[in-house]
């Protein structure tokens, strides 16, 4: 399962999660209520509002060095901002094209809806990150 | 305790469900005191237990109001009730019980008494170790006893207050672990319950409602089968803060259920619960429709009486669940379930469409539960001295729907009679604004302000510090929190780290960050190392991020220069078997935050001042109620009524169903009205222009005068009342306009009231009922089936020997109104079911009317050659509601009527904060339920004429003009319509027509900030260099 990079050290992605303060950054609470274990590497970064996620704010943590980015909000329907997470969804589709065209890769970006009591499924998604983006190797922007 | 002879500006609130806590925090913010008084250790309510409301499926509570305030508050409605949010006016008496109610309204002494929780809130800082240690398991309540919990405890995760309880068992006398283990001792096993006296000037009764007990219905085979679940079980699992985070199993043997069926009207409309609890058709359509979207072919089938969807969007609902999602429904009332031993399968018995017996087998069987009064409403009502109606609700009076039987008392919400939480809502802002007439002298008495993201008085705070121009200055305290966090990660280690970061000032471990003793720490350490920025590492935003912005307010800083970072609920407690990850991510969360608060500016709001007056547009029952609730409790009223005599449709209503005289209450609203010395009326105007915002409204009204003229005058107010009501549809169907023989139901009671000879004279009435105009969205008028009951009863008193038939789809009589179907049918009123595929005709046969309808029964038409035909005709919004809604700005729902900022939670406000709307210009309903909405919009309105200033603005987005082309992007993406792009507005290279965000309205999502293709867009506290230097 675990990727040595180069034989050495176990490979440990950087992961930046962008949540929102409703449903996302209280499912994050809820899992840590709950005392669930996620890998250490995954970092939140709070907005007011998935659909405060700018496509910019995805492309520049690749930038900047993360090997995968994913966006937590609530579910959809179920935005405390009526459609900030639609929109934020669309950008992510359209990211998710750019990344594959400049060689990136599409799947080192996802989405997840999740509502505030879901701590399990939110520990879920950063395990699950975790383990594709183990699988994809290091941001090509690394090398 | 001797009883003081005056007067007092508090409210006691009892019941902490959705609808308490609605009403306190309208009576708070209008500047009265509020005892909040929950009989269970927590606040929330039957609502905090669902997962999903219908028709939206959402759990927006967070919704419940406008703040900007953190997450989703479940189980609260508003984050005024978050333990360090606390708005100022409210306190909070949970556990407790009322014993002893003295005195009269205005002046009541309440003697409460609070059971002991065993934990002392202040001190619980949530770490759970106590019920890692406890051996005692008990059902749980809160999951209806799906799982089971610990004897101490907390209701969910997040509960408020946010500390656990212990439900005391004899063993835990001996045990006592959990007082050992707790690190802050917080956990006392010998606490006694204690009793507390309050004087009150006004009581609202918010108790809410108890379930049916399915065991009752041994038929049914609850608790004997167990794949027989009650609706509250099911929500639980549905729900994704459950025990099985929505995922729906068997309990037998924990399968996915591939058919499920829900029985309806268990507990209610029977001979011993003759009521119709109001909420339970929809909510098994709710059931079912979620079941739907997760588990694929999924057969749901439900049995109903009648489907009873008669509220805004609830029939688009129910024809979403038959279309779309395949749902069944059946019309049947099963006598019995059975179950296959072997497989634990449960097997039902009814008849099909066609009239034959069906036997099918089903994997889980939802029993519906009705509503019944609250536990202990007898003992209550005693205490109370109030009296309660013959099915054990609350009783009130027709046309004060809010008043119990003794002055000063109100009630609200499920415990008055059954209904959903829009009705609470709005009930509970209207016993709220009952409130407020009656206590006027103290409105805004106890001033409180939004100045700051937390609520605070206004007085006592040490000036702002301006720290622009200063190099960073920033202190780092971590919180211990022993040992939830320096257990698992290496606190020291992070500190020594933190000295050596550029910036740094200052460094401080802290105890507890939260405790008195922590927050004196952190406010002295600001002021002596003279901080210009704070990171506080402690525990969630959501629940502190409030407590330490105050502390940094309080040491003279702006709240928005500290950055707290999570480094409990998102490090140290999802990392407890990787210290040396947990530590070297907790280095990672403070150096990313550092790099946001070294570009930290302060966000200031802006005060306004409101303007005392408000305007009332609409004269009928609903704005007449409203105005003179809002002039009652001291402030001007300016009432527009296009019409030149006022009363609206009450003037054309001569009697209701349960006996009362509407034309007394039309003449008695009329009399006060027109008397009033802070009411203007002006009748024969409307409203042409409309421009402002919240608090600083401004109006023109233009009258016609009686000679023909038109005179406008401009107003300016505070906040402005749409109550412009509804209408009866007058179309030309079933020969209406063409036979004089068929009526409208109004001009059918208009016939019985002014003509009874000739309604005696009669042999045969057919009505019928859901007549709407075709190809309009279709949709329950919800007052028609009631007000055909009342008409056929008269009919039938005044000859009873007169055969009345009523052809109908469904009959929606709810809550207590099922009385009167039932009188109805006691009387020898003939109900006749027809659907879209058998509609009724009409024609005329020589001098004979010729009515033919399907008879389902018979299975074949059947001809009636009646003397007169009613038409329940749809209730359709008045004429020009459209246009005014254009000026305004305000939307309009599918079905025409005004939309509300949010179908559940506001259902009276509009997104635009200061206008408000009431009657039915909301949607049709009956007059003790527009005179219920009226109040509430009232309450609403004094909440902002009580405030000397309130402030808008604050984490919103701006606009920079100069980079603006006017490309509409933002107009299009906002999800709430706020910005505007405006032709008098300078944009990029002096270009007419920039993008403008009114602070007042934007609601700082920022989703325009991140679709602006000019960046010119950018959101405080967010904007992008903040959020970037967060990013890695």
């Amino acid at each position: 399962m675990s990727i040595k990079d180069n034989g050495h050290e176990e490979f440990v992605p950087e992961i930046v999660a962008f949540t929102c303060i409703y449903c996302g950054y209280m499912a994050a609470d809820t899992a840590g209520a709950l005392r669930l274990k996620y890998p250490s590497n995954v970092r939140l970064v709070r907005l007011p509002c998935t659909g405060k996620a700018d496509v910019r704010y995805i492309l520049e943590a690749f930038e900047k060095g993360a090997d995968g980015v994913y966006i937590v909000a609530c579910p959809l329907g179920n935005c405390h901002h009526v459609h900030g997470n639609e929109r934020a969804l669309a950008r992510v589709k359209y990211a998710k094209s750019l990344l594959d065209k400049i060689g990136i890769g599409g799947d080192r970006l996802e989405m997840v809806f999740v509502s505030g009591g879901m701590g399990a499924t939110f520990a879920d998604a950063a395990r699950k990150m975790t383990e594709r983006v183990k699988e994809l190797g290091p941001s090509p922007l690394k090398k | 305790m001797a009883i003081p002879h005056h007067p007092t500006s508090s409210v006691l609130v009892v019941g902490g469900g959705v609808g308490g806590m609605r009403a306190a925090v309208d009576l708070a913010e209008a500047g009265l005191k509020v005892y909040l008084v929950e009989s269970l250790p927590w606040l929330g309510g039957r609502v905090a237990q669902l997962g999903y409301m219908f028709p939206t499926h959402d759990c927006v509570l967070c919704r419940g109001t406008s703040d900007h305030g953190y997450g989703c508050t479940r189980p609260s409605i508003s984050p005024a009730f978050l333990d360090f949010n606390r708005h100022p006016n409210i306190e909070i008496l949970t556990n407790t019980d009322l014993i002893r109610v003295e005195g009269r309204a205005g002046d009541f002494t309440v003697t409460v008494r609070r059971r002991p929780t065993y934990v002392d809130p202040e001190k619980c800082i949530n770490c759970g170790l106590c019920t890692a240690v406890c051996p005692v398991d008990m059902p749980s309540f809160f999951e209806e006893e799906l799982v089971t919990r610990k004897a101490i405890y907390k209701m969910a995760p997040r509960a408020l207050p946010d500390a656990y309880t212990v439900d005391k068992v004899p063993r835990c006398e001996i045990c006592r672990r959990c007082e050992s283990i707790c690190p802050t001792g917080a956990v006392n096993l010998d606490e006694e319950p204690c009793e507390q006296n309050l004087n009150v000037g006004a009581i609202i009764l918010s108790m809410g409602y108890a379930l049916s007990d399915p065991e009752e219905y041994g038929e049914l085979g609850f608790g004997r089968f167990p794949n027989v679940i009650h609706s509250m079980q099911y929500e639980r699992l549905a729900s994704r803060s459950g025990p099985t985070e929505g995922i729906v199993l068997r309990p037998s043997d924990g399968r996915v259920p591939k058919r499920i069926a829900w029985l309806q009207c268990i507990g209610s409309r029977d001979q011993k619960y003759p009521y119709c609890s109001s909420i339970c058709c929809m909510y098994a359509t709710k059931e079912a429709m979620i079941a739907k979207e997760r588990i694929p072919d999924v057969h749901c089938q439900i049995f109903i009486m009648d489907e009873r969807a008669f509220n805004k969007e609830f029939n688009a609902y129910y024809e979403r669940a038959q279309k779309e999602y395949q749902i069944e429904y059946t019309r049947c009332r099963l006598s019995a379930v059975k179950e296959d031993p072997q497989t634990h399968d449960l097997i039902l018995r009814y008849p099909d469409e066609e009239g034959r017996m069906r036997e099918d087998r089903f994997d889980m069987v939802v029993l519906s539960l009705g509503s019944r009064p609250p536990d202990g409403a007898r003992d209550l009502a005693r205490v109370l001295g109030i009296d309660l109606n013959p099915y054990g609700f609350c009783e009130t009076d027709k046309f004060n729907p809010l008043e119990t039987s003794r002055p000063g008392i109100y009630v609200c919400g499920t415990f008055q009679s059954p209904k959903e939480i829009a009705e609470t809502i709005i009930d509970a802002a209207g016993a709220a604004g009952d409130v407020m007439r009656l206590l006027r002298e103290h409105l805004g008495e106890h001033l409180s302000s939004r100045e700051y993201p937390f609520l605070w008085r206004p007085d006592g705070l040490v000036p702002e510090r301006d720290v622009r121009g200063e190099s960073p200055r920033v202190g780092v305290f971590l919180c211990r929190c022993t040992p939830t966090l320096d257990g698992v990660i290496d606190v020291e280690e992070v500190a020594a780290w933190a000295r050596t970061q550029p910036d740094v000032a200052h460094v401080q471990l802290v105890d507890y960050g939260c405790f008195e003793a922590g927050q004196d720490a952190i406010r002295k350490a600001i002021q002596e190392h003279h901080l210009n920025r704070v990171i506080v590492g402690a525990c969630s935003h959501r629940t502190h991020e409030p407590l330490f912005q105050k502390v940094t307010r309080q040491a003279g800083l702006n709240p928005y220069l500290m950055e707290m970072v999570n480094l409990r609920e998102h490090c140290a407690w999802v990392h407890v078997d990787d210290p040396a990850g947990a530590t070297r991510k907790a280095k990672e969360m403070l150096r990313t935050a550092l790099a946001r608060v070294r570009l930290a500016e302060p966000v200031y709001k802006e005060a306004v001042v409101p303007e005392p007056r408000a305007l009332v547009i609409g004269g009928g029952v609903a704005g007449m109620t409203a105005a003179l609730t809002i002039a009652d409790a001291g402030y001007e009223v300016v009432l527009v009524e296009r019409e030149p005599e006022l009363g609206g449709n009450l003037r054309y209503v001569y009697y209701v169903a349960e006996g009362e005289d509407p034309q007394r209450l039309l003449r008695d609203l009329v009399n006060r009205l027109v008397g009033h010395e802070r009411i203007r009326v002006l009748t024969r105007t409307e409203v042409v222009s409309h421009t402002g915002h919240v608090g600083d409204f401004r109006a023109v009204l233009r009258t016609t005068t009686r000679t023909g003229e038109t005179v406008e005058a401009e107003i300016r107010h505070g906040v402005t009342v749409v109550a412009t009501g509804g209408q009866e549809w007058r179309g030309a169907v079933y020969m209406y306009g063409r036979d004089p023989r068929v009526v409208t139901s109004m001009e059918l009671e208009e016939m019985i009231v002014h003509r009874p000879d000739r309604i005696a004279e009669l042999d045969q009435v057919v009505f019928i009922q859901c007549v709407w105009p075709e190809g309009e969205v279709g949709y329950c008028s919800r007052i028609c089936c009631t007000n055909t009951m009342k008409n056929a009863i008269r009919i039938k008193m005044l000859n009873p020997d007169c055969q009345v038939i009523v052809l109908y789809r469904d009959i929606v009589t709810y809550g207590f109104r099922e009385a009167v179907y039932t009188e109805a049918r006691r009387r020898g009123v003939i109900f006749m079911r027809y659907d879209e595929e058998h509609m009724p005709t009409i024609r005329s046969v020589g001098p004979q009317l010729e009515l033919v309808a399907w008879d389902p029964s018979l299975r074949r038409e059947v001809p009636f050659y009646p003397n007169l035909v009613a038409l329940s005709m749809a209730v359709l919004p008045s004429e020009g509601t459209e246009r005014l809604a254009r000026i305004l700005d305000v939307p309009l729902s599918q079905e025409g009527f005004f939309m509300e900022a949010h179908l559940k939670m506001r259902p009276m406000d509009f997104v635009a904060e200061g206008i408000f709307v009431c009657g039915m210009a909301h949607y049709p309903k009956f007059i003790e339920e527009c005179i219920a909405n009226a109040q509430a919009v009232a309450g609403r309105a004094l909440t902002v004429l009580t405030k000397d200033r309130f402030y808008i603005g604050g984490v919103v987005a701006q606009v920079d003009q100069s980079k603006c082309v006017g490309c509409l992007t933002c107009v299009r993406a906002c999800p709430f319509g706020i910005p505007k792009v405006r032709y008098t507005d300078v944009g990029v290279g002096g270009i007419q027509g920039a993008a403008y965000i009114d602070p007042a309205l934007c609601q700082g999502c920022g989703t325009c900030t991140a679709e602006c293709p000019a960046k010119a867009i950018q959101l405080l506290a967010y904007k992008d260099e903040q959020v970037l230097a967060q990013v890695l």
